[in-house]
């Protein structure tokens, strides 16, 4: 695993709509800007070696320290791999998409659900969202958020930016109805 | 003062630890980091001529406080701070002075060295834009400013902020030098002019 920058980013809102919000509602995200393992080897039909050689490691990199940047205990999480513009998507997916990954960041949230997930390609500075959902239940509407991230100089052509998000809280003044009481 | 009643609706805080450089592993590590607050701009609809004192110590003093609270947290404490800046981003309802008033004034540097325990005159980028603009943020050394190891940037950008009545308040700061920094300093330079050049800008 080849780490070139690890990204730290956390955002309190104190205030939405006008009005306080009590208490301030936090979402952390850390990043890691790390080499495409499959850069310049062309077409990989088999990426279960650099999968292998990576995800888990990367998980349990990025899994303790976006927990310690939100200082509280996560309610909604969410997780992104953002490709350099060399690479395929499913490099990206392939780092992200498995469970020696995930379970790092389930681990340590007493998590249960399907981590959410962004995958793009892009040039470095490229503006991304990250989606959340809630940590044991994706059912629940008020924690249906997401938190958007930009790295001015990455990813590189030959990188990818992996990501893990976490919030304390659901989104700032929520008030929407209980998933599918709508239709009763 | 609470941050609510200071106007700040949201505070942002931004890292970045190169662990490669060029293929290597900085010799000095650094952290850099930008702490930044979104304010309401007290002074919209205000003249060019309107007095903009009052709110500055109202004002300011609590920024300067929250912002390196966030800075000290984030990076280990006072003493791992060596560089430090500022910046000021107004949004697109607000005189750049406003954005000026907030950062250029004894009532939030003098507490920003203060509270990092640094002496140097602290240097600054100012913008107005829309919400999601970038500004680079310079740094340097917060005690010997001409230390040019020190010299560097970092990026700060809030995708919703500043609305048109707001102004993004910044501090920045870093661990250390730049990765592999080796340009040398004023103690190192040869005597640099025009004419001791000869035929390469001749």
């Amino acid at each position: 695993m080849s780490i070139r920058k690890i990204v730290t980013f956390t955002e309190d809102v104190l205030i939405e709509g006008g009005r306080e919000v009590a208490p301030s509602a936090r979402v952390a995200v850390v990043a890691a800007i790390v080499k495409n393992p499959w850069a310049g080897q062309g077409f990989v039909e088999d990426l279960s070696a650099g999968i292998d050689a990576n995800a888990s490691d990367i998980g349990a990199l990025l899994a303790p320290r976006v927990l310690e940047a939100l200082g509280a205990p996560a309610q909604a999480y969410g997780k992104a791999a953002i490709v350099g513009l060399n690479g395929e998507i499913e490099h990206g997916s392939g780092l992200i998409h498995t469970l020696a990954f995930g379970n790092h960041f389930r681990d340590a949230a007493n998590a249960t659900t399907l981590l959410p997930a962004v995958e793009k390609r892009g040039p470095a500075g490229v503006v991304f969202d990250i989606p959340l959902k809630h940590i044991t239940d994706a059912t629940i509407r008020s924690h249906h958020q997401s938190i958007e991230v930009r790295i001015n100089d990455a990813p590189h052509a030959d990188e990818i930016v992996i990501a893990l998000a976490a919030a304390s809280q659901g989104r700032p003044q929520q008030r929407l109805a209980a998933f599918a009481t709508e239709t009763k | 003062m609470s941050d609510q009643g200071c106007g700040i609706r949201k505070i942002v805080y931004y890292s970045e630890e190169f662990l490669l450089e060029n293929g290597s592993a900085p010799a000095v590590p650094a952290v850099r980091a930008t702490a930044a607050a979104v304010v309401a701009n007290p002074w919209l609809g205000g003249k060019p001529s309107d007095d903009l004192s009052a709110e500055v110590v109202q004002f300011a003093p609590v920024l300067a406080r929250k912002l390196t609270d966030v800075l000290i947290a984030g990076l280990g404490g006072v003493d791992a701070i060596q560089a430090f800046g500022k910046a000021a981003i107004v949004g697109t309802g607000g005189e750049i002075e406003h954005g000026a008033a907030l950062i250029h004034t004894p009532f939030f540097g003098n507490l920003v060295r203060e509270y990092f325990e640094g002496e140097s005159i602290i240097c600054f980028a100012d913008d107005r834009g829309d919400a999601g603009s970038t500004l680079v943020v310079p740094l340097w050394h917060k005690n010997a400013a001409a230390t040019r190891s020190h010299y560097q940037t970092i990026t700060t950008r809030i995708g919703d902020a500043p609305l048109p009545g707001e102004i993004v308040v910044v501090l920045g700061a870093s661990t250390g030098p730049r990765p592999h920094s080796r340009i040398g300093d004023r103690l190192t330079d040869p005597i640099v002019k025009a004419d001791t050049l000869g035929e390469l800008i001749s």
